[in-house]
């Protein structure tokens, strides 16, 4: 081979590399703004949830200890600027809740979170997976991009209990 | 009189307002009363099968409580139709000339007793006050249900404030009662024949009587953080270097590995309670939060314990009561207080109550505890009961069928 040909090689296989990482470089970018629209739109289903069940709440047509207590859960979910966790811990309190006090109305909004919640997490999955690739890694094409976090909480169906009861 | 008694809690757990809902309906029966209790669970004389026990005090269950997240943690309450029916029909079979409720602002069969009740109503307020942000928000939905009631009572100066806050009601500060007698030293000439008969018939654990090494003594759940428990254990390095042997004794419900040098006795009787606290030369206190009034402080007082609390405002009432430090001129609190969580604090007040016991604090600690005696509180309360009947117009009901 002679070095022109060598040279030619060379430059076919660092273009290879190239466009392999602005190909995976343009997912990444894509999971991660789907992961945020989801997020987005998983926020506006938990809000309207948490609106929608205040309102019942406060209707007549229910007993007023159920009132309280889907208030109390509610307003909760509903401080603003909560850390994810806290965040997650105050949603699955109003599922719980909500899983046990019938209200009309409400089962359209706690349908719409739970497909809402499904979308993002498998959103969240797909953006991790890209994320871990060693080619991805290597040469850090995630950037500044926040490592997406799945949101973790209870949604009507599989209700688990923290330990512990205070009565 | 008949009386309804409606506890939120159920008397399966111990707590603070079963006891007191207990020890009322027992007093009021005394009396000569008619009281009723209705509340979730089952009641302890039923379930232990000692009926003759409750004496002339009924019992209905409100069906057992659901866990649910409430106020931040996990509350059992009990809601809904079902619920709200069965506390319809208790109302009605009962037929009572006044109902007293307890904690009646928390989603539970006070509250649903609260909106079905047609006879005069008293609320007692213990410590349950929903967050300020839910009574913004179901403040409207509660309202109806808050004006209800027709007297208020507070179990402490702070009760009180967080009812005026919160729910813009006023109410009476009655503090919570508790059997003086029990918890008191018998009399000289009946100490040998009380010791010589519970000897025989006392249960495992065994009896406590006051060894030469100093006592220290903890109450409450092992195995929940907010009664302090660890902030004892870590003050315990620096109590035994300073005071060299000592019997620590804790009694609690719970399971946690045995402490180095701690006896563990678990769940004790109230009769095994009385008698390890007289022969406790210190009861400690650690609580971190949530004590609404502080009931087993006066217990350890009226049984001659010197007392070491954290500061907590339920606590500061009753060792620092403001009456007493201003009408006797002392300054000399009743116990000592230290600062929330802190080991180091709660280890010198121990070394300071064993080395130096303040002259005769044990004697006005004693006498204060005995103003929280039934014999003193339940009158208080029956007042409230007359002053309301007196002031409410007379309900024509009709029974329905």
């Amino acid at each position: 081979m002679t070095p022109a040909e060598l040279f030619a090689v060379l430059v076919i296989v660092l273009l290879a590399i190239g466009w392999r990482l602005s190909w995976l470089a343009t997912r990444l970018d894509r999971a991660h703004t789907r992961v945020e629209r989801r997020w987005a739109a998983l926020d506006a289903a938990l809000v309207r949830r948490a609106q929608a069940a205040l309102e019942a709440a406060r209707g007549a047509a229910i007993d007023p200890a159920s009132s309280l207590l889907v208030c109390d859960v509610a307003a909760a979910a509903l401080v603003a600027d909560l850390d994810p966790a806290a965040r997650e811990q105050r949603e699955s309190d109003l599922s719980r809740v909500l899983a046990l006090v019938p209200l009309d109305g409400v089962a359209t909004y706690s349908e719409r979170v739970e497909l809402a919640h499904r979308l993002h997490n498998d959103a969240v999955a797909t953006a991790s997976a890209l994320r871990r690739r060693p080619s991805v890694v290597l040469f850090r094409l995630a950037g500044h991009a926040a490592e997406p976090r799945a949101f973790e909480m209870a949604v009507s169906g599989e209700l688990t209990w923290p330990r512990g009861f205070v009565g | 009189m008949r009386i309804g008694l409606v506890c939120p809690y159920s008397f399966d757990a111990p707590g603070g307002v079963q006891n007191h809902v207990l020890g009322l309906a027992r007093q009021l029966a005394r009396a000569g009363h008619q009281p009723h209790i209705l509340a979730p669970g089952l009641f302890p004389e039923l379930v232990e099968g000692r009926r003759e026990a409750a004496g002339r005090v009924e019992f209905t269950s409100a069906g057992q409580a659901i866990a649910v997240p409430y106020n931040g943690s996990i509350a059992r309450v009990n809601f809904g139709p079902l619920s709200a029916t069965r506390v319809r029909r208790w109302l009605r079979a009962g037929d009572f000339d006044l109902v007293h409720i307890h904690e009646p602002i928390t989603p539970s069969i006070a509250l649903l007793a609260l909106w079905a009740a047609d006879v005069p109503v008293v609320a007692t307020f213990h410590t349950a006050t929903p967050r300020s942000r839910t009574m913004q928000l179901a403040g409207g939905a509660l309202r109806a249900s808050i004006e209800k009631i027709d007297a208020g009572i507070a179990v402490s100066e702070s009760a009180r404030r967080v009812v005026v806050h919160h729910l813009g009601r006023d109410a009476m500060v009655i503090p919570n009662g508790f059997d003086f007698a029990a918890f008191a030293p018998p009399p000289p000439e009946k100490w040998a024949q009380t010791t010589a008969t519970r000897r025989v018939n006392l249960s495992p654990p065994p009896s406590f009587p006051r060894s030469r090494r100093p006592r220290v003594t903890f109450l409450g759940r092992v195995d929940e953080p907010r009664k302090g428990l660890d902030v004892l254990l870590r003050a315990l390095p620096a109590i035994r270097a300073g005071l060299g042997d000592v019997d620590v004794v804790v009694a609690g419900q719970g399971s946690i590995p045995a402490p180095a040098g701690v006896r563990l006795l678990g769940a004790i009787s109230d009769e095994d309670k009385a008698q390890l606290l007289r022969g406790s030369d210190v009861f400690v206190a650690p609580h971190r939060e949530r004590e609404s009034f502080g009931i087993v402080l006066l217990e350890a007082m009226a049984a001659g314990a010197s007392v070491v609390a954290s500061a907590l405002p339920a606590f500061a009432d009753l060792l620092r009561p403001a009456d007493l430090l201003r009408t006797e001129g002392g300054s000399d609190p009743l116990g000592e207080l230290v600062p929330i969580g802190d080991a180091s604090a709660l280890a010198e007040a121990v070394l300071a109550t064993v080395r130096r016991p303040p002259p005769g604090r044990t004697a006005r600690a004693r006498e204060r505890a005995r103003r929280y005696d039934w014999s003193e509180v339940a009158p208080a309360i029956t007042a409230v009961y007359h002053a309301t009947l007196a002031t409410t117009a007379p309900t024509r009901r009709v029974i329905a069928t």
